[in-house]
């Protein structure tokens, strides 16, 4: 019954907007505005070779799952690209909406640290207040990259 | 009770006409009936909350009461909270409790509010529909609204578990993100208010498909000290409440310089209050033509055009202006956003916290390893696609492309604002709220493109922006429009969108009204 | 920058290679709280005692500049004469490591806190005794994070992580590539040294990690292009620096000379084996994929105070920091204060560099303007005796036993030919054992006149010239050295209270026969 009566009213809401006589001009526009891209007038898009994959991999300690992932990242650099849409000759980069603020500066005193137990809390090896890691600088072990083979096929193929 | 308002609820709390702990007694059963929705992934220690409620309780008694005395108040899981775990969506941070809190929240419990939970949201805040959180998605509850009776059983005595709604799985609608859980949470009455945080749009799309007010403010009004980042050179915390007014209480409690954050901005800040009597023909506004975007419903369309004017009959001066990079936005965005991405989640390694799985024979197997397990696929490809514009060879071609593209779409809003416009009015949203089946046919990150186009402008510039329900849709749905101004101008913005709700009168969702009450459901 | 070197090229003994070297120096700087957080600095804390939320990279956290590391930032960029950017920017460099919790660094490549300056530094030759003036060039200065500890446990195959140092302040100081071996390389970082704890900005402690330096070192052959370089990381002595360096030029030039190529790569230092050793996988080079900090706004400096705007928020006005403020904290540097013993004084450039290294140079000035001692003599006596006898103590001049007019009746007595140079080493400990006593009593009571009876020296001399035939023989020969040695012998005899030099010509006399 509650929810009849919510349905109704959304629906006489509508129907009440419809009938509205429209006295003034909308500054609305009726019809969408975008325009389409061209994309063969962009710069080429670069190619995600074995190489590439094995790079960002070994910098992001974050493996491309399947072929989705390799998808996904070609897309993303296809839909990237579309900004070469535009001509920014001249227009400097903007890093922070605040450029035009500076930097604050705060006194030099120690008033934070001293909380061993506390930055300790949440790790999960420690050993006598030391966080515990495994030895650095070994680089990952090379992985079969089968499961990626037919994305990368294609790419070679298409090249 | 229906569904009170903060500034009624203060209200009768001062007069004795009900109790602090009446209020969050309410709250709270709304939040076990509605647990079906899936809003909330913590709620606070019930000891904790009866000791803050009692001292509420007093503040009241001894005439101390502060501006957000004994209001329930949910945080997004991306704010750190020391009493409760913050996961942020992500099984990387499933057990981490921080050791400290997040400025919104100090300050906010510092004015008396009182904190009952943190809300259901997409991992990191990857994510326009809350539906890519380890904790499962989270349902509009608007669903008990629009969906035929039928479609929502109620579990009867039969069943163990306390007694809750359902909703047929896969026909529901979702609430939008990737603050969706605090959207549903305000939206539904099981608090007044709720803190999102504002990226690409995450405060104002699940508010506008809940039915609620969001605003996202300006960049650096607001402390993201403990607001664990997306993009913190875009990240907002993003206030939800029922009200323009509710909102303008909630940002006067928070809004000002934070030494813990070298983004605010040190001028003192000046609260305001909503002005009702304005003159309407000292306004400008602006309604820029690019935001008709591809995919822009009928109904939404005809809510803009409406709304202009009836701005315009009212005695504003209405303009349509050009924006003529908004189009870009979207994609300057998705570069930016993976770019910090890949930084921002380079500290995932296990070591001092978060997720430690998988070998421990060097280093790299072990970030490589707990990295593979903590993160979802969304947030996997975000950082591999960040690092590939940060590499060397590509760091012009797309890093600095897409931020001299940001300069350009922020110019874009300093020109229409020198040229006399004092707010620009636009839609949010492409639709009403979707449903589940629809929304997931496409993956994250395609629904992102899709959906964040009209809400990006205002975080690649920095600017406030707040969206405000104002009817529904013919499926009974919310229907919302966005309002977007100047840096600082939040007093103006938000007695513009005062305006509006007044004329709207729009329908809030009631459960109660719906029979979620005990005697409804023993029936 | 591949211009030539301003100074003469070192060319090597060995064939016909040129060496290039360009150092990367981190200095600690030296302030109570870290550069980006308030927690303390100390050296050798409890572990992770000095960590705070911040700087163990929990989520959420932002940096909050402290104002001391800027300071100091730019009052070492106006003592090594660089141009300061009145606006300057910070960015992460990436990588992953285990004592980089955040897996970035946060430093500043595009827009340095400095640029350019130049050093005047004195090159030391470690053979020879050869001294001289040299200048480098340097490219900039930066302030930049430092990175915590792991102590490597190869046993357990695990490293324990202590996160204290990190994200205490530090400034890089990169120079041109304009030194041509460990001897120069190591000269100018003692120099820099100098300058840096004279400022207060370091202090300069390279055993205890406060100054660091990473070398970049290649080969060539005179004419050519610079060769491909490797780089030798984190020397922590300059004993170790000379050494790395050394030891790298004649690595490289082997290959080289054997047809072989040089890697470009990272490598480290054994001082136990004296050899580097190539540190990371051999793999493509690194990219750091710089990317602005979002979280820090640009730093701003200005020249004075009055040029700060009225715009600025009244709490943010106090913090500024202004160029002529900080220049209001300069000292005066190493190198004015060599000049100045050189050209006020005579004092020759070596004993000006180790007067001042040792903090003695106020001293040294004192006992010649206010008490008339002769500077030749002022400078021997304390260059040579006192230095030493206040480093056995561990004592500066201020809070020497030995009072300042009791050091210039010294000198005086020494420079009338009254006691030997020796003898002032003995004079000054006995002074301080019978306090109660003058001068010149202690003098009598330990017998300490110099030695005028040269017939005792002839004794001593004929002496040891009977037991060392065989140092006389290697003489004849050619072995000059041996004059020395049989000067010292005669001293020896002699306790020391003779003339050193009348007894150096009485041998070198003798030798003629």
């Amino acid at each position: 019954m509650q929810h009849l009566s919510q349905k109704c009213l959304g629906v006489c809401w509508t129907f009440a907007r419809l009938r509205a006589v429209r006295q003034l001009s909308s500054k609305v526009p009726p019809k969408p505005t975008w325009e389409k891209v061209d994309f063969d007038a962009l710069p080429k898009v670069p190619e995600v070779d074995l190489a590439l994959v094995e790079q960002l991999e070994r910098i992001s300690l974050v493996e491309f799952n399947n072929e989705t992932g390799l998808e996904w990242l070609r897309s993303s650099v296809k839909s990237a690209n579309r900004l070469h849409v535009v001509d920014t000759e001249g227009v400097e980069p903007l890093d922070n909406v605040l450029e035009d603020r500076e930097l604050w500066l705060c006194e030099d005193q120690v008033t934070e640290g001293n909380c061993t137990e506390q930055v300790l809390l949440n790790a999960l090896k420690t050993e006598e207040q030391y966080f515990v890691a495994p030895p650095g600088n070994v680089p990952l072990k090379k992985r079969d990259k089968q499961h990626l083979k037919l994305g990368l096929q294609e790419d070679e193929d298409s090249s | 009770m229906g569904s009170l308002t903060i500034k009624q609820a203060i209200h009768q709390m001062r007069k004795g006409l009900l109790s602090v702990e009446e209020l969050c007694k309410k709250c709270q059963d709304i939040l076990k009936k509605t647990r079906v929705l899936n809003m909330y992934v913590n709620e606070t220690d019930p000891e904790q909350l009866s000791k803050n409620l009692q001292a509420s309780s007093q503040a009241y008694a001894q005439e101390a009461a502060k501006c957000l005395e004994g209001i329930p108040v949910s945080f997004k899981d991306a704010f750190c909270t020391s009493d409760m775990p913050t996961t942020c969506g992500s099984k990387m941070l499933l057990n981490y409790t921080p050791p400290y809190d997040a400025t919104m929240v100090t300050r906010t419990q510092e004015n008396g509010a009182i904190v009952i939970g943190k809300t259901n949201m997409d991992e990191f805040a990857m994510g326009s529909g809350s539906l890519d959180g380890c904790h499962g998605p989270v349902m509009n509850p608007w669903n008990f609204a629009v969906l035929p009776a039928a479609d929502r059983h109620v579990q009867g005595a039969n069943n163990v578990s306390e007694d809750t709604l359902s909703v047929e799985p896969g026909d529901w609608f979702i609430s939008g993100g990737s603050s969706g859980g605090s959207a549903a949470a305000v939206a539904s009455g099981s608090c007044l208010a709720s803190f999102g945080s504002d990226t690409g749009g995450s405060t104002r799309l699940p508010a506008s498909f809940c039915g609620v007010v969001g605003l996202k403010p300006t960049y650096g009004l607001l402390s993201r000290h403990g607001l664990i980042p997306l993009v913190n050179s875009m990240d907002a915390p993003g206030i939800i409440t029922k009200t323009v007014e509710d909102c303008s209480i909630v940002l006067n409690a928070v809004a000002g310089h934070d030494v813990m954050d070298s983004t605010t901005v040190v001028e003192s800040y000046k609260p305001f209050e909503i002005q009702e009597d304005i003159d309407l023909s000292k306004l400008h506004i602006g309604i820029p033509k690019e935001y008709h975007g591809p995919g822009l419903s009928g109904e939404v369309l005809r809510l803009w055009q409406d709304t202009a004017d009836n701005l315009e009959k009212a005695g504003a001066r209405v303009t349509q202006v050009s924006m003529p990079h908004t189009q870009l936005c979207i994609t300057c965005y998705h570069v930016l956003c993976c770019c910090e991405v890949a930084s921002n989640m380079a500290r995932y390694d296990g070591i001092e916290f978060g997720l430690r799985e998988g070998s421990e024979e060097s280093t790299e197997e072990l970030y490589a390893a707990s990295r593979h397990q903590g993160f979802n696929d969304v947030v996997r490809s975000r950082i591999l696609a960040g690092n590939f514009f940060l590499l060397k060879r590509n760091y012009e071609k797309f890093f600095l492309k897409a931020q001299r593209v940001r300069r350009l779409i922020s110019n874009d809003f300093k020109n229409v604002f020198r040229s006399g416009v004092d707010v620009l009015l636009t839609p949010i949203s492409l639709t009403d709220a979707p449903r589940y089946r629809w929304f997931a046919n496409q993956d994250n990150h395609t629904r992102c493109e899709e959906q964040d186009v009209l809400s990006t402008p205002a975080n690649m510039a920095g600017v406030p922006a707040i969206s405000i329900p104002l009817s529904l849709s013919s499926q009974g749905l919310p229907l919302s429009l966005q309002l977007i101004g100047p840096h600082f101008s939040e007093s103006s913005l938000l007695t513009v969108a005062g305006w509006l709700e007044r004329e709207a009168q729009f329908p809030y969702l009631n459960l109660d009204a719906l029979g979620l009450n005990e005697e409804a459901l023993r029936r | 920058m591949r211009a030539v070197v301003l100074l003469s090229l070192f060319i090597h003994a060995r064939s016909e290679w040129q060496s290039v070297i360009g150092l990367e120096i981190h200095a600690q700087i030296q302030s109570r709280s870290k550069l980006f957080s308030r927690a303390g600095t100390s050296y050798g804390a409890s572990t992770n005692s000095q960590v705070s939320h911040f700087d163990a990279a929990l989520p959420g956290t932002l940096p909050v500049l402290n104002r001391r590391c800027v300071e100091a930032g730019v009052l070492t960029a106006l003592a090594l004469g660089c141009d300061i950017n009145m606006v300057s920017k910070f960015d992460r460099k990436h990588y992953f490591y285990a004592d980089l919790p955040a897996g970035y660094q946060i430093t500043q490549q595009r827009q340095p806190l400095a640029v350019n300056g130049q050093v005047t530094y004195v090159y030391q030759c470690s053979r020879t005794s050869r001294v001289e003036r040299r200048s480098a060039r340097l490219i900039q200065l930066q302030l930049e994070q430092d990175s915590g500890k792991s102590l490597h446990d190869s046993e357990q195959r695990l490293s324990l992580i202590d996160l204290n140092r990190a994200g205490v302040g530090l400034m890089e100081i990169v120079t041109a590539p304009d030194f041509c071996g460990g001897d120069d390389a190591a000269s100018f970082v003692r120099d820099l040294r100098d300058v840096l704890v004279s400022i207060g900005t370091c202090d300069g402690k390279m055993a205890e990690g406060s100054l660091r330096v990473d070398a970049n070192i290649s080969v060539n052959r005179p004419g050519e292009e610079f060769g491909v370089r490797t780089e030798v990381k984190n020397l922590n002595s300059v004993k170790s620096m000379r050494a790395a360096i050394n030891y790298e030029i004649e690595r490289q030039i082997q290959i080289l000379d054997t047809g072989g190529t040089v890697v470009n790569e990272t490598r480290s230092f054994d001082l136990d084996t004296g050899e580097t050793v190539a540190m990371r996988d051999k793999e493509k080079v690194l990219d750091y994929r710089f990317m602005p900090e979002p979280n820090l706004p640009p730093l701003v400096l200005y020249s004075q105070r009055e040029s700060v705007p009225l715009s600025l928020p009244s709490s943010q006005r106090p913090n500024v920091v202004v160029l002529e403020e900080v220049q209001g904290q300069m000292k005066e540097l190493p190198e004015d204060r060599r000049k100045r013993l050189e050209t006020r004084y005579g004092v020759s450039l070596i004993n000006s560099v180790i007067l001042v290294r040792a903090e003695l140079d106020e001293l040294f000035e004192t006992l010649v303007t206010s008490h008339g001692c002769d500077p030749g003599s002022a400078s021997h006596v304390v260059r040579n005796n006192y230095n030493a006898f206040l480093d056995e103590r561990k004592l500066t001049w201020r809070d020497s036993p030995i009072e300042t007019s009791v050091l210039a009746e010294i000198v005086r007595l020494y420079h009338e030919g009254k006691v030997s140079g020796s003898a002032v080493s003995v004079l000054l400990s006995e002074k301080t054992l019978d306090g109660q006593l003058s001068v010149s009593e202690v003098i009598e009571r330990h017998n300490l006149w110099m030695l005028r009876d040269t017939s005792v020296i002839e004794a001593a001399v004929t002496d040891v010239f009977s037991r060392n035939p065989k140092m006389i023989k290697a003489y004849k020969k050619g072995k000059v050295n041996q004059l020395d040695v049989l000067a010292a012998k005669v001293m020896k005899k002699l306790e020391g209270k003779a003339d050193s030099r009348l007894v150096l010509t009485m041998v070198s006399e003798r030798l003629k026969d």
